[in-house]
């Protein structure tokens, strides 16, 4: 069975820019959808905890560890969060 | 690592100093202040400080991001960002050539960390949904030795880094610990003194606690910094000699009422060790605490005749930047009064838990 895992609405999307912009220390205009937060924002590990943490308490779900390696850039941080949710 | 640096430094020397004070940041402005004998304490707005105080020595306008810039600043919490920039004052002034040898300039900062980062952080873990439902990046504030180690990080220091905490004494244990470093051949500039921030919990803490049986008076914050390396050093680097360390003594007392002849006896010890009288003392900055403590070092230092400057009844209770601030306003106080040249000065402090300090300068 497949189950259609419905996208986050632009609010949600708004929501997690925000929270990557503030723990990056970045402007909204830096980051796309696919730039990446470790090659192009200077991001290290702490950050990524915090923002998978910073997540989980925004949006009440509960995301593995295992899940860092595919938030890479915003598309994977929000496609990441939309199954959390849809689960 | 520390380098090797072969001979042990000879003479000591304070060869350059920073401060952020209730008077503002900077040396003019700390320095201008006590000239005036202008009171550094003002009323506390409630609605952004609600403490059961009605006024304190705030450094004015502080703002971390404003002073320190947007990066790395997200999660630093008040008393790292004092530090950090009273660090990067003193490195901006009198740095010059210190970044070439990284590895042998250092931090020694008195400091017991923020306690209100520590019960913040609690809180959230007890209030949250769920316990670990916390923010990761503020838990390093939790520590002590956050304020040390976020300044050397932020300014390439990489020799000794150490955190020192003991009340009002913090700071001349700090140049203590320095001068031993210094001695031991683990660098050969170390930068050292204390910092401490007012917040919240830290008012509310100070308010129930035990002032010698007096009121509590206003908190004060800030911190001071100086450099400390080898008279030699300093020359060949271009740095002013401010003030030489003849050595300083700490003595533990367990009764109160005991304050005062353990800090007598450092004070004898200290003078006895650099082969100088109680006459030769031309200007003293003692703590002034509140209550019987303060009652006790009066006593001890009856036999003084130098002036007396005083510091915390215009800046407030600086915790544990209370002796950086009463060392930083003898150097004021030095450049000011060409008489005080070669001549000694005494900075003392007697802490509440227990400890007696006293610290001996000749200044330049």
């Amino acid at each position: 069975m497949t189950t259609q895992i419905p996208a986050l609405d632009e609010t949600e999307q708004g929501q997690i820019k925000d929270i990557v912009c503030d723990i990056l220390e970045l402007e909204l205009d830096e980051v796309t959808d696919t730039s990446l937060f470790k090659e192009e924002h200077d991001a290290d590990s702490l950050r990524t905890i915090e923002i998978l943490a910073s997540l989980e308490r925004t949006f009440g779900i509960t995301l593995k560890q295992s899940e860092l390696s595919r938030m890479v850039n915003l598309a994977g941080v929000y496609a990441v969060v939309a199954e959390a949710k849809a689960q | 690592m520390a380098a090797e640096t072969g001979a042990p430094p000879a003479e000591l020397v304070i060869s350059g100093w920073a401060v952020s004070s209730p008077y503002g940041l900077g040396r003019a402005a700390f320095a201008g202040g006590l000239a005036s004998g202008r009171r550094a304490i003002a009323p506390l707005d409630g609605a952004d400080w609600p403490v059961p105080y009605e006024e304190a020595g705030l450094i004015p306008g502080f703002d971390i991001k404003a002073v320190l810039g947007r990066k790395g600043t997200r999660s630093m919490d008040r008393v790292t960002g004092i530090a950090a920039t009273t660090v990067g004052m003193l490195l901006e002034e009198y740095g010059t050539g210190l970044a070439a040898d990284p590895e042998s300039t250092g931090l020694v900062l008195g400091t017991s960390g923020s306690v209100q980062s520590i019960m913040d952080f609690t809180r959230d873990a007890l209030t949250g949904d769920k316990p670990y439902l916390v923010d990761p990046a503020r838990f390093p504030n939790t520590v002590m030795n956050c304020p040390t180690g976020q300044s050397a990080i932020r300014h390439t220091l990489k020799g000794p880094n150490v955190t020192v905490s003991g009340g009002a004494a913090t700071a001349l244990l700090s140049l203590q610990y320095a001068s031993r470093l210094l001695r031991g051949g683990h660098g050969r500039a170390l930068l050292a003194g204390a910092a401490e921030e007012f917040s919240v919990q830290r008012a509310r803490l100070e308010r129930v606690a035990d002032h010698g049986g007096a009121a509590p008076q206003p908190l004060g914050e800030g911190a001071a910094l100086f450099l400390l390396q080898d008279a030699a050093d300093a020359r060949e680097s271009g740095r002013p000699v401010l003030a030489t360390v003849l050595g300083s003594r700490f003595r533990a007392f367990q009764d109160t009422a005991r304050a005062g002849t353990a800090l007598e006896r450092c004070v004898a010890d200290v003078l006895a060790a650099a082969g100088a009288t109680p006459d030769d003392v031309e200007l003293i900055a003692p703590g002034t605490p509140p209550g019987l403590l303060g009652k006790q070092e009066e006593s001890a230092l009856d036999g003084l005749t130098g002036n007396r400057l005083p510091v915390r009844s215009l800046v407030g209770d600086a915790g544990a930047a209370s002796a950086a601030f009463q060392l930083a306003a003898v150097l004021a106080e030095a450049e000011a009064d060409p008489r005080l040249v070669d001549r000694l000065t005494l900075v003392t402090a007697v802490d509440r838990d227990g400890t007696a300090g006293a610290l001996l300068l000749r200044l330049a």
